[in-house]
C-alpha cells in the first residue's frame, strides 16, 4: 500500500533547505567526477539522517542504469558487483529514469515494483528521483531510509531540487573531464608532434611515432600503416613492442576498403572506433593483440591525401569517447605531416639524384668530348709529326722550316701531358688529415702567386675554427682559383673567411671584379680540358681544385656576371676541434721568426692561452740569441732572411710552411736549414715540432 | 780542354736515350745504367781510371744491386757512390714529386732533387755546378 507523505514541521523545513543549500554548494565546487558522486550519498545521508543514497548512471545506450556511487559497505560492495538495473524495468530506479519521474514508495515491502536487495536489508522507504539535464535523464539518485513513511513532501522538493542540481553538476565534471582528458590529450599531440616532425626518415620516424604513442597516452598498442604504391593495400610499417615486431616480421598488411577497421578508415578518410571489439564486426581479430577490447583507427590525412591510418588499441573496454577522435586526430594530423614531409624530402632526394646522374653523365659526356679533343689534338699528333719526320729522313728530305714546326708540335703535344700530372695527379699527398687553419692558408696561396699587380682584401671574421685536411694540397688548390681571378683580368680580389654556425663549416668566400663566366659556361667550368682562356690553357685549374675541395669533403660553388666578376665560395666541414694544450715542459729556449700575420697572432694567442711566452721576432738581427729558431715560411723574402742570418744566431732553424714543395725544401736545406717542415695548426703539433 | 763526365742511372730506356742525348748535346761525356748494380759497377770501374765521373745523375725506383725492383734503390746507390767519392756531386731525378724522400736525398748528400716534368733547368744546374 503506498501512503502520502507526510507534511514537514516549519523548522525541519528550514533546515532541509539549509542542507540542500549546503549541498549544492559543494557539488557547484567539486569537479573530479568520482568525489562529486561519493559526496553527493554522503551528505544525503549525514544531513538528512537517511540509512542508504546511492547514484545510478544511464550508459551511453539508454539501456542500463549503472551504479554509480552508494553510501557506506553496501555502496561499495553494489559497485563491485556492478550493481545495475534495467531502464524501464521492474526496479523503481529504472522506472523513474525511463519516465523521468520521482518515485516514492514508503513501505517498500508492499511495493511490487522495488527489487528486494539483499545489500540493503533494512530499507523501508525509498525515494528514486530522476538526475535530469536538459530533457534527457542522465541517472537517478535513491535515498532510502529504515524508518517506515519516512519521507515528507518538503523532503521530495527539496531532494529533487538537490537532484537537479547534482544533475547539473554532473554535467559539468563530465565535461570538465573531457575538457581535461582533451587537454591531456592535446598536451600528448603536441609532444607527438613535437618530437616527430623534426624526423626526417620514415624508418626512425615510425617506430618511434607507436612508441612515443604508447608512452604518452599508455595505450596497449599503436601501429602505424602506410599505403602501398597501388593504393590496394595498408601495410603495418611500424607496430609497438613484440606484438609490433612480429607482425612487422609477419608483413601484416591489410587490404584497403576490405573488412578491417584501418582498411575501412583509408577507404573512408574517417576515423573508426571500436568499443567493445569482440562484438564488432568490422574488427579484425588479431592473434598478436589478444588483450585488445578498444580500439580506435585514425586515418592519416594530408591535403586530402591519405596516406596510411594508425591504430591506438587499449585493453580496456570503451577506452575511447567520440570526444577523443578530434584530439587523437589531432596526433594523427601531426604525424599525417611528419610523414609526408619524409616522403617529400626522399622525393627530393630521389629526384637529387636523378639529376645528380643526368648531371654526372652530362660532365663526363662533356669531360670525354672535350678530353678526346684535346688527346686528339694535341697529343696524337705527336706520334703522326714523328712518323712522318722518320719518313722524311727515310727519304733523305731535309726541310729545316718543318723540322722546327713538327718538333715545336710535339713539343706543345707533349705539354699536354706533363701538364695533366702536374695539375691532375701533382705532387704526393699527406697521409692523414691534420689540424689545419683557414685564414693562413690563404695568406700561403697569395705567397704562391709571386709578383702581381692585383689587389687582395681579406677579411676574416675570427675566430676561425679548425678544418682537417692536407695544407700543401689546399694551398694549391686555393692558388689555382686566385689565379683564375687574376688570368679573368681582375685588379681587385676580396677573400672572406668565416664560419657557417649551422652546419658547422668553415667557409673563404673568393670575389673579384673580373671578366665573370657567361651564364651557359657555368656548368662546365669544372669540366677537365675545358677551357676559355684559349688554346694556351688547358683548362685543367678549377678541375683540379673542384678535385682538392671533394678530397677535403668540401663544397664549392660559383656565382658569375659577365663584365662584373665572380664569386667563388668554398666551405670544408670543421670537425671535433683541437683541444689546443701546450705542456710547460717545451721551456722557452725557442723564437719564432716571422712578419706580422695571422699565424704569428695565433701562435702569440695559443702559448698565451698556454700561460706561455712565445718570443717572435721578424728577422734574425731582432732575434734573441735562442737554441731553436722556427721561421715562418710562408712570408715574403724568406730565401734573403735566410741568405743573411747572423752567423752568432746559428741555432738550430726550421722552416715551418703550409706548402712543401721539393724545390722549396732542397733550396732551404742547400741555405743550410736544419729542417723544413709542415706548419704546426694546432698545440699538439707545436709541442710535438719543439719537443723534438 | 776535357769534356766533363756525366754517369746517368735510370731504368726506363726512353728517359735514359732523351736525356742522354740531352747531355751529349749540352757537352757532357755520358755513360748509361739501367740499374743501380750496373749503376755501381761503371762507377767503381771509372773511379780507378784517370778520368773519373764529375757528376751523377739518378732515378730513384730502379732494381737494386740484387737485380730486384725496389722503391728507393736510387737512394741505395746514392749512399754507396758519395761511400766512395764524398765529394762528388749527385742529382737525383725523379718522378717522386715527393718533399720527404727530397729531404731523404739531401740528407744522403745529394746536391739536388729533381722531379721529372720539372726537369728544364737540370741542364743549367749541371753547368753551373761542373763550371762550364
Amino acid at each position: 500500500m503506498t501512503t502520502s507523505p507526510k507534511p514537514a514541521t516549519p523548522e525541519k523545513k528550514a533546515q532541509l533547505l539549509l542542507t540542500a543549500a549546503k549541498a549544492a554548494k559543494n557539488f557547484a565546487s567539486i569537479l573530479d567526477f568520482d568525489e562529486l558522486l561519493q559526496q553527493t550519498v554522503n551528505i544525503i545521508c549525514d544531513e538528512f539522517d537517511f540509512y542508504y543514497a546511492g547514484v545510478f548512471l544511464a550508459d551511453k545506450a539508454g539501456q542500463w542504469a549503472k551504479l554509480a556511487a552508494g553510501r557506506g559497505a553496501a555502496g561499495k560492495a553494489m559497485i563491485e558487483k556492478e550493481h545495475r538495473l534495467e531502464i524501464g524495468g521492474n526496479s523503481m530506479i529504472g522506472d523513474c529514469i525511463a519516465k523521468k519521474k520521482a518515485r516514492i514508495s514508503l513501505d517498500v515491502g508492499d511495493e511490487a515494483v522495488f527489487f528486494k536487495n539483499p545489500f540493503l536489508p533494512e530499507t523501508r522507504s525509498e525515494m528514486g528521483l530522476p538526475l535530469v539535464f536538459g530533457n534527457r535523464a542522465i541517472g537517478a539518485l535513491t535515498v532510502q531510509s529504515t524508518e517506515e513513511a519516512a519521507f515528507t513532501q518538503e523532503d521530495i522538493a527539496v531532494l529533487q531540487t538537490m537532484a537537479d542540481q547534482l544533475a547539473v553538476a554532473i554535467q559539468n565534471a563530465r565535461h570538465y573531464r573531457q575538457e581535461q582528458r582533451r587537454s591531456n590529450y592535446l598536451a600528448a599531440a603536441n609532444r607527438v608532434g613535437r618530437n616527430l616532425t623534426s624526423i626526417l626518415d620514415l624508418d626512425e620516424l615510425l617506430p618511434k611515432t607507436v612508441k612515443i604513442i604508447c608512452d604518452e597516452y599508455n595505450f596497449y598498442y599503436a601501429g602505424v600503416f602506410l599505403t602501398d604504391f597501388a593504393n590496394e593495400w595498408a601495410v603495418l610499417r611500424a607496430g609497438y613492442g613484440d606484438a609490433g615486431n612480429a607482425m612487422i616480421e609477419a608483413n601484416h598488411k591489410l587490404k584497403i576498403g576490405g573488412n578491417s577497421m584501418i582498411g575501412n578508415c583509408i577507404q573512408t578518410k574517417e576515423a573508426n572506433i571500436s568499443l567493445d571489439v569482440g562484438e564488432e564486426a568490422v574488427f579484425f581479430k588479431n592473434p598478436y593483440l589478444p588483450n585488445t577490447r578498444s580500439e580506435m583507427a585514425l586515418p592519416l590525412v594530408v591535403d586530402n591525401e591519405v596516406l596510411g591510418a594508425i591504430t591506438v588499441q587499449s585493453e580496456k573496454e570503451a577506452a575511447f569517447n567520440n570526444e577523443d577522435i578530434s584530439t587523437l586526430q589531432t596526433m594523427a594530423d601531426l604525424l599525417a605531416v611528419a610523414i609526408k614531409n619524409a616522403y617529400t624530402l626522399n622525393q627530393l632526394e630521389e629526384a637529387h639524384q636523378e639529376i645528380l646522374t643526368q648531371k654526372t653523365f652530362e660532365a663526363l659526356a662533356t669531360s670525354t668530348t672535350q678530353a678526346i679533343h684535346w688527346i686528339g689534338n694535341k697529343a696524337l699528333p705527336i706520334t703522326t709529326t714523328a712518323r712522318r719526320m722518320q719518313e722524311d729522313l727515310d727519304q733523305k728530305i731535309f726541310d729545316l722550316d718543318s723540322i722546327k714546326e713538327d718538333i715545336d708540335l710535339i713539343l706543345e703535344g707533349s705539354e699536354l701531358i706533363v701538364e695533366v700530372k702536374e695539375k691532375l695527379i701533382g705532387q704526393a699527398r699527406e697521409h692523414a688529415p691534420r689540424p689545419l687553419l683557414l685564414p693562413d692558408l690563404i695568406d700561403s696561396a697569395i705567397l704562391e702567386l709571386g709578383e702581381t699587380p692585383v689587389k687582395f682584401i681579406v677579411s676574416i671574421d675570427d675566430p676561425i675554427p679548425t678544418m682537417f685536411g692536407d695544407s700543401s694540397q689546399l694551398v694549391q688548390g686555393l692558388a689555382k682559383l686566385l689565379t683564375n681571378s687574376i688570368e679573368a683580368h681582375a685588379d681587385t680580389v676580396e677573400v672572406m673567411i668565416g664560419t657557417n654556425t649551422d652546419i658547422d663549416s668553415v667557409f673563404i668566400k673568393i670575389k673579384d671584379n673580373g671578366d665573370g663566366i657567361p651564364e651557359d659556361l657555368l656548368s662546365n667550368i669544372w669540366v677537365s680540358f675545358f677551357t676559355t682562356k684559349g688554346p694556351k690553357s688547358h683548362g685543367l685549374g678549377l678541375p683540379a681544385t673542384l678535385h682538392i675541395v671533394s678530397q677535403h669533403r668540401g663544397t664549392i660553388s660559383v656565382d658569375s656576371t659577365v663584365g662584373e666578376g665572380s664569386l667563388f665560395t668554398l666551405s670544408f666541414p670543421i670537425g671535433r676541434q683541437p683541444e689546443n694544450v701546450i705542456s710547460p715542459s717545451i721551456g722557452s729556449d725557442f723564437c719564432l721568426i716571422s712578419e706580422e700575420n695571422y699565424y704569428s697572432k695565433w701562435c702569440t694567442n695559443l702559448f698565451a692561452a698556454n700561460q706561455l711566452q712565445l718570443t717572435i721576432a721578424s728577422t734574425f738581427e731582432d732575434a734573441p740569441k735562442k737554441s731553436t729558431y722556427l721561421i715562418n715560411g710562408d712570408q715574403k723574402g724568406i730565401f734573403s732572411l735566410l741568405e743573411h742570418r747572423d752567423d752568432r744566431k746559428a741555432g738550430n732553424t726550421i722552416v715551418l710552411s703550409n706548402l712543401l714543395t721539393v724545390e722549396k725544401t732542397t733550396r732551404l736545406l742547400a741555405l743550410g736549414v736544419d729542417d723544413v717542415l709542415l706548419k704546426p695548426h694546432s698545440g699538439s703539433e707545436f709541442e710535438d715540432l719543439l719537443k723534438n | 780542354m776535357q769534356f766533363k763526365k756525366v754517369l746517368l742511372v735510370d731504368d726506363e730506356p726512353l728517359v735514359r736515350r732523351s736525356l742522354e742525348k740531352t747531355l751529349l748535346r749540352a757537352g757532357y761525356q755520358t755513360e748509361t745504367a739501367g740499374s743501380a748494380l750496373e749503376g755501381i759497377g761503371l762507377f767503381l770501374k771509372n773511379n780507378l781510371t784517370d778520368s773519373p765521373f764529375d757528376l751523377v745523375i739518378l732515378d730513384i725506383n730502379m732494381p737494386n744491386f740484387e737485380g730486384i725492383e725496389k722503391q728507393g734503390a736510387g737512394l741505395d746507390l746514392l749512399s754507396e757512390i758519395k761511400a766512395h767519392n764524398p765529394d762528388i756531386p749527385v742529382v737525383m731525378l725523379t718522378a717522386f714529386d715527393e718533399v720527404n724522400k727530397a729531404k731523404e736525398a739531401v740528407s744522403r748528400g745529394a746536391l739536388a732533387y729533381i722531379v721529372k716534368g720539372r726537369e728544364q733547368n737540370l741542364i743549367s744546374l749541371l753547368n753551373e755546378t761542373l763550371g762550364e
